[in-house]
């Protein structure tokens, strides 16, 4: 009994296991490779091996755009947060009917095209959007000030599209937490903000810490946003490597930036991976949704 | 004040959309006392305390507290504290932590919280738990812990929502004594919501019996067990037997003589306002019976009646019979004071006498025949066991 | 006791902030106008334009032929994946677990420029083919996320029961386990085929000539088309996924 067990827990891990690990992780590992290597004047990679591409990422332009790329994610996830708590904790009150509607509200854009969501703020911000002439009917903007093709529109639209990781998570946790917790910080003198900041608040810190992760992992990874409703003083490391891989087609060099943002996702990953949830799994999938 | 109310409700009512959970409740407790709202689940017992503690505003009336009053006054400024029935210990801070955190809400000195809080360390002897987390405690310590975190707040009234009935029968009984010790101790009001009698008997001074958000009755243990005034009350405290019957006369105001169909004439106690022809319920009580086979020799205040036993339940401390006389299964409680196995028991289908003073049987104000489901009777099929007849065991 | 109406709030703001891009949006596919700043009156020219763009049709054919390859294969591969985390509590497992959980957060330029340097590396031209690998790599992990999901509230004494009642490994797969798993399965690939059909950056990195897909048309209409037309295209695919996820929803509901 004990082997037939073994040979169909092998039988079903094998098909994702192999597959996952044919493309998933030697392609990540393929990636870290070629960022050694010495690029050919074809657009390919060179034999030999060589740390020049590591060296000239030195250059002072890399630098301004990888402190954006962390300011951007950073303010997008705290931004995020801030908007998803409340959110997670209406959401985790209400009756459970109403609750699974709003929930469905919220998850069914993100499953719509991430494209046509960027496209639709294109046009919302557009310089004869309504949104900008309502701006400069109250003076609030100048005619000739753009909403669209700098780093703010790309933070809106990172918050736009990142909020949904913070909701889900937060409000899986505000959803198993006991309420009454709150009755019993009242109960003993806390005033209603003192039980939201000392009682709600580590109450869920599993799933702010997973919310936190969720938006500011693929915030680093951000490309297709600034590259639709950002300009030139908004690219983001994604843009660059982007623009290696089509632009100049200097292979090593997307390599050794996709290295970096690898290693600057990893680290945060390895967090959640290691940090327990329910039945040891972080806790993220509540709402079952993207 | 210091015989007189310490806790009133004035009328308080309370709906959830259509549904009464509390409809016009006047109730007054005094100070020090230990006093229980009994009733089943759903009866406006909780939601009576959520006004007391702040967590409900009620639709109708006022709650005073020390001639003061605080309905509309919101929890955190109540100098009352509940003990939750899932104890609502905050998992995220230790034992320690979770007794100061009243305190370091208040803003204390460091030290006199750290004082405190050995002291109810003490009290509830967790002095070497202290750094543990909640999830690491057991049933009964979490409630020792809860019961000590509430009380470092000094309240006037502490408020128990069921506090015992997360924990195993023998953690139950053993902090029923405790609950009692504390009590004593620190004489301050207890108002403790229950759905068991047992719990709410053994504890209180004084019962308010709740059922579809009004009191029944409100009285000591012995009070509401011995003269239950409906037969909510008759039926849900204990077990018992009803009967319905007319008033046949009126013996001297003490007694009167009352006929139920199927039974020779009934004597019994009198102490309500009653005329000949009045329709009666009448509820006796399973242990004030006497069963035997002979025919007893009684004196003239007693009752007697002949049955036919349909079952018989052997329950160590005492037997239960059901017999039948005319339209009516009785349950008949004996206590086996003597040694059993030497008399011949009394068996299934065999035909008795049973008998009882017309002291015990006691004629109900209020009587609701939905009220018989809570007293407990064999199934007459197998297949019934689930519908009616194990209510209130 | 009073409570707080910040949170009521916040949840009205975030779903006006939803929905007002994609009302505009949906809205503005009907305008007559060909410019999106005037109102010009209703119209469905812009739907009846779409008929005849046949580079459209084209890549919406490519994305069909792809998101329902790579759903059916997912499907297989992620529900056998959820069964055996849901099942195994072993050390296997956990290392498994990291494998189907990193793609989900692993920001999607990253497994995009991986695979095609992969793919370079082998030699393999770039087609439909790698972006159907591509596809199916990303969306193991969100089927095996999905019917683990619903293997969470799955009572597992029901097996027992059926192998009690003399069930072998085979009847009860077949006649007890996947049946109740159906919903599911079928959510976790209508998820598999929307992401299928909808994802741009991994496709942009593996695509090769003639391999367009509708968002890689959508972006270089986006980037050099008339918006008008995009408008359409946007609202029609937006209905059609509002309803997958009507659908799907209620297929998880239906199974509670």
């Amino acid at each position: 009994m004990k082997n037939r067990r073994s040979v169909l827990e092998i039988l079903v891990t094998l098909p994702s296991a192999l597959w996952l690990a044919i493309f998933f992780l030697v392609p990540t590992v393929v990636v870290m490779a070629i960022a050694f290597k010495p690029t050919n004047p074809y657009g390919g990679v060179g034999t030999g091996w060589t740390v020049a591409t590591w060296l000239s990422l030195g250059n002072p332009s890399y630098p301004a755009i990888l402190w954006r790329t962390l300011w951007l994610s950073l303010l997008t996830t705290a931004a995020s947060i801030v908007f998803a708590v409340p959110v997670g904790y209406y959401l985790a009150r209400i009756r459970k009917r109403w609750r699974q509607f709003l929930l469905l509200l919220i998850i069914v854009p993100f499953w719509t095209s991430f494209l046509i969501r960027i496209f639709a703020w294109k046009v919302l911000l557009h310089p004869d959007g309504f949104i900008k002439k309502g701006l400069v009917f109250l003076h609030l903007a100048g005619d000739g000030a753009s909403l669209l093709y700098n780093p703010w529109a790309v933070l809106l639209v990172m918050i736009y599209s990142y909020v949904p990781f913070a909701v889900l998570p937060i409000y899986a946790a505000a959803e198993r937490f006991d309420f009454q917790l709150i009755e019993a910080a009242r109960d003993l003198g806390a005033k209603q903000w003192q039980s939201f900041l000392k009682v709600f608040l580590p109450g869920i810190r599993r799933g702010l810490l997973t919310a936190v992760l969720m938006v500011f992992i693929p915030a680093l990874g951000s490309y297709l946003i600034p590259d639709l409703v950002g300009g030139p003083d908004s690219e983001m490391i994604g843009n660059k490597i982007a623009q290696r891989v089509f632009v100049d087609r200097n292979l090593p060099h997307a390599s050794a930036l996709s290295s970096l943002l690898t290693l600057a996702v990893l680290l945060p990953m390895t967090v959640v991976l290691f940090l327990p949830g329910r039945r040891g799994r972080p806790d993220l999938m509540a709402g079952e949704g993207k | 004040m210091a015989n007189g109310e310490f806790l009133e409700f004035e009328d308080v009512s309370k709906y959830f959309g259509r549904i009464r959970a509390v409809d016009g409740v006047s109730l007054s407790v005094r100070k020090g006392e230990f006093f229980s709202l009994l009733g089943p689940s759903g009866c406006g017992k909780t939601t009576l305390l959520r006004i007391l503690a702040g967590f409900e505003r009620p639709d109708t009336g006022r709650v005073l507290l020390n001639g003061r009053d605080i309905t509309a006054l919101p929890p955190h400024e109540r100098k009352v504290n509940t003990i939750f029935q899932s104890y609502a210990l905050f998992p995220h801070l230790t034992v320690r932590e979770n007794i100061a955190f009243g305190l370091r809400i208040e803003k204390r000195p460091k030290k006199e919280i750290a004082e405190e809080v050995e002291r109810m360390l003490v009290l509830i002897q967790m002095e070497d738990q202290a750094e543990k987390y909640p999830d690491k405690i057991s049933g009964g310590q979490k409630q020792r812990v809860a019961i000590a975190r509430a009380l470092i707040k000094k309240p006037q009234v502490l408020l128990l929502d069921e506090p015992l009935a997360a924990l195993d029968l023998k953690l139950r009984q053993r902090m029923l004594m405790e609950l009692d010790l504390i009590h004593d101790e620190v004489g301050i009001t207890f108002l403790y919501v229950t759905h068991d009698q047992g719990e709410a008997m053994s504890l209180s001074d004084r019962i308010a019996v709740m059922n579809g958000g009004i009191i029944e009755q409100v009285g000591t243990p012995g009070e509401i067990y011995e003269a239950p005034r409906s037969s909510f009350v008759a039926a849900f405290i204990g077990d018992t037997n009803f009967f319905e019957g007319r008033v046949a006369e009126v013996v001297g105001g003490e007694y009167s003589r009352l006929v139920i169909d199927g039974f020779p004439e009934v004597l019994c106690f009198n102490d309500k306002h009653i005329s000949v022809g009045n329709p009666v319920y009448l509820s006796i009580r399973p242990e004030k019976f006497h069963i035997s086979r002979e025919k007893p020799e009684t004196g003239n205040r007693h009752n007697v009646v002949q049955a036919r036993v349909e079952d018989v339940i052997y329950q160590g401390l005492m037997t239960r019979y059901w017999v039948r006389s005319g339209e009516y299964r009785i349950s008949v409680a004996r206590q086996h004071s003597r040694f059993l196995l030497d008399e011949t028991p009394i068996r299934w289908d065999e035909d008795v006498w049973i008998s009882w003073h017309a002291d015990d049987g006691y004629m109900l104000e209020r009587y609701s025949e939905s009220d018989e489901k809570l007293v407990s009777l064999p199934p007459e099929n197998i297949g019934e066991v689930n519908g009616e007849g194990n209510g209130a065991a | 006791m009073k409570r707080s109406r910040v949170p009521l709030v916040a949840t009205v703001a975030m779903l006006v902030f939803f929905y007002l891009p994609i009302m505009v949006l949906v809205i503005n596919s009907f305008n007559a106008s060909r410019f999106g700043s005037t109102w010009e009156g209703w119209s469905l020219r812009w739907y009846l334009r779409l008929l005849h763009e046949r580079e459209i049709w084209y890549a919406l054919k490519n994305s069909l032929i792809i998101a329902f390859g790579a759903s059916f294969v997912s499907v297989l591969i992620g529900t056998a994946a959820a069964f055996a985390l849901h099942r195994y509590a072993s050390r296997l497992q956990k290392t498994h677990y990291a494998m189907i959980f990193a793609p989900l957060v692993m920001p999607e330029i990253l497994m995009g420029i991986g695979l095609l340097l992969f793919f370079v590396a082998l030699g393999v031209n770039l087609g439909l083919f790698t972006i159907f690998l591509a596809h199916v790599t990303f969306c193991i992990s969100y089927v095996a996320m999905v019917v683990l999901g619903r293997l969470q509230d799955f009572d597992f004494s029901i097996i027992e029961a059926a192998q009690d009642l003399g069930a072998n490994w085979w009847t009860v797969t077949w006649r007890v386990l996947v049946p109740l798993l159906m919903p599911g399965i079928v959510a976790g690939g209508l998820l598999a085929f929307t992401l299928s059909i909808d994802d741009f950056v991994i496709t942009f990195f593996v695509a090769g000539p003639g391999s367009t897909t509708l968002p890689i048309r959508i972006y270089s209409m986006i980037k050099h088309g008339s918006p008008p037309l995009i408008n359409a295209l946007s609202t029609i695919l937006l209905v059609v996924t509002f309803t997958a996820v009507w659908f799907s929803q209620r297929l998880m509901e239906d199974a509670k």
